[in-house]
């Protein structure tokens, strides 16, 4: 019992210790905040990105399309339509196969050209073919599943966009790859710069260290507020700038939705939860290992 | 209690520390150490507590043979040596009263007995009604009186004073005098490191001279210099 009662003192020490120091040295205090608040407001705004554009890029991705123009002359039979459609059904790369009938395609048409309603009157019949639109899985198989078409007999065009799809895809790819490094580049730089804060901070206590050091404090009764004080700066500044990131990526978003009608980004493109307990991790990791550097020089007294 | 055997320190490229001293230092004793800035007082002292390691030569303080102890258990070593400098070297951010804390916090079993401790130890160096002022606030002799207090609130069976007296005037150095004679007086081992010649030739205590790094004189009642 007296044993842990020590201990729980030691705690309460270490933590008086270390807000007592970060409210004396205030000016130190809040350099090394607004350094943690900036490099995670980065990182922050570079994660919010990469999950907007993840989901700008899902949705793109969803509207490639294949579709399938089938022969006009002559038609094909119901029945080779159906058989045709009961194929596509079988795929497992197939999300959804939808059949527009030559009727269908007229009337959408029409729709789309209701303006000039004169291109219309010369028509005689309906000169447009039917069509299987198919939607994929992984829109990675298009070359794949659009190559089965090839040879078909009702079939007589395939189009997909091939071009437009192979673009995307290699951008996409190169994107996400960019954003990883940079990720992993700031991830350091704010280490660096955190742990060089907290080690002009812990030089300009070097005396405080000596002094410890001789009235026997051991090196862990030294470190202990040390750390203390890095990993709240660290937690700190991670919320203010999740906070920041956050608020942020609300009103952009309002912005961007009421100005660009095309670009929709869902509403859930942006998991709060999930980026605000990424941010504080990488705040509390920040400042532990910043103070640890800064510390690990110190000791040799 | 402390005995340096054939201890030689070089600071590189050459300057001499210590040169093969060797002196025992009995439980219980009060010894003065005097001679000219550079002599090796400091470098005697810096050893004592392993601040610093030794070229050649053996050293060892209430028994602990400091050559092999390990590194770890250099803070324990320390908590059985009280310290006092010239400098003070008190936490400016912390009050009279907890800059003795800090020193029994530190042993890790601190206690509610420890703030009596704390408060009785400023009564006896004279500083009761100054406990919550700030080492800035108080005197030379008064910050003095503090940082001996926490040497001493462990009551180590040694202490150690390097110039304790060095920045204060006379008056206030004999009342800082009395008091480490007191703390003698209750079987602790002092070593004194001085210039203080007044002092010295007035306390009549073992002296031990160093000069250019060697022992030149250790005499059981001395004075400063040689009469």
């Amino acid at each position: 019992m007296i044993r842990n009662g020590a201990a729980m003192g030691k705690i309460s020490f270490f933590f008086k210790e270390a807000f007592g120091s970060l409210r004396r040295n205030y000016f130190m205090t809040i350099a090394a905040l607004v350094t943690v608040f900036l490099s995670i407001v980065v990182l922050g705004g570079v994660l919010v990105f990469v999950f907007i554009t993840d989901a700008l890029l899902a949705e793109v991705e969803e509207k490639v399309e294949i579709t399938v123009f089938l022969k006009t002359d002559p038609d094909p039979t119901a029945d080779e339509v159906s058989a045709m459609q009961a194929q596509i059904n079988t795929w497992p790369e197939v999300k959804n196969v939808t059949y527009v009938t030559k009727e269908q395609a007229l009337e959408q048409m029409k729709e789309d050209y209701a303006d000039s309603p004169e291109i219309f009157e010369s028509l005689t019949g309906n000169p447009l073919p039917a069509s299987f639109e198919i939607s994929l899985v992984d829109p990675q198989t298009v070359d794949i599943v659009a190559a089965r078409f090839e040879g078909d007999s009702i079939v007589d065009e395939v189009r997909y966009g091939k071009e437009v799809a192979d673009k995307l895809f290699a951008f996409t790819d190169q994107a996400r790859n960019f954003m990883l490094i940079f990720i992993v580049l700031l991830g350091i730089v704010s280490i660096l710069l955190i742990s060089n804060t907290i080690r002009l901070s812990i030089f300009a206590r070097k005396r405080e260290v000596e002094i410890m050091k001789l009235v026997g404090a051991t090196n862990w009764f030294i470190r202990w507020p040390f750390l203390i004080e890095g990993i709240t700066v660290g937690f700190v500044g991670a919320l203010l700038a999740a906070a920041a990131v956050l608020a942020a990526n609300h009103y952009l978003l309002g912005r961007v939705s009421d100005n660009l009608a095309f670009l929709s980004v869902p509403v859930d493109a942006v998991p709060y939860i999930l980026v605000t307990i990424v941010l504080l991790g990488v705040g509390v990791v920040i400042g532990a290992i910043g103070s640890a550097i800064g510390l690990r020089r110190f000791l040799r007294v | 209690m402390i005995k340096f055997e054939d201890v030689t320190k070089i600071y590189p490229p050459s300057t001499v520390g210590l040169e093969r001293v060797t002196l025992h230092i009995e439980k219980g004793e009060f010894v003065f150490l005097v001679g000219p800035s550079g002599s090796g007082k400091s470098t005697f002292i810096r050893l004592l507590i392993r601040e610093i390691e030794p070229d050649r030569g053996r050293i060892s303080v209430g028994g602990r043979d400091l050559d092999t102890l390990h590194s770890w258990k250099i803070p324990h070593l320390r908590r059985n040596i009280g310290c006092v400098f010239q400098d003070f070297k008190l936490l400016s951010n912390k009050t009279a009263f907890e800059n003795v804390m800090y020193a029994l916090v530190v042993t890790g079993n601190a206690t509610n007995s420890s703030k009596k401790k704390a408060v009785e130890i400023l009564s006896l160096v004279g500083l009761g009604h100054k406990a919550d002022s700030y080492p800035h606030e108080l005197s030379g002799g008064e910050q003095q009186r503090v940082s001996i207090a926490r040497a001493f609130v462990n009551h180590p069976p040694l202490l150690v004073a390097d110039e304790p007296t060095g920045n204060l005037d006379p008056d206030t150095s004999m009342g800082i005098m009395q008091l480490l004679y007191r703390i003698n007086k209750t079987g602790t081992t002092v070593l004194m490191a001085t210039h203080d010649r007044e002092m010295v030739d007035r306390m009549r205590r073992r002296v031990v001279q160093l000069e250019a790094g060697r022992v030149v004189r250790d005499q059981k009642r001395g004075g400063y210099g040689e009469d």
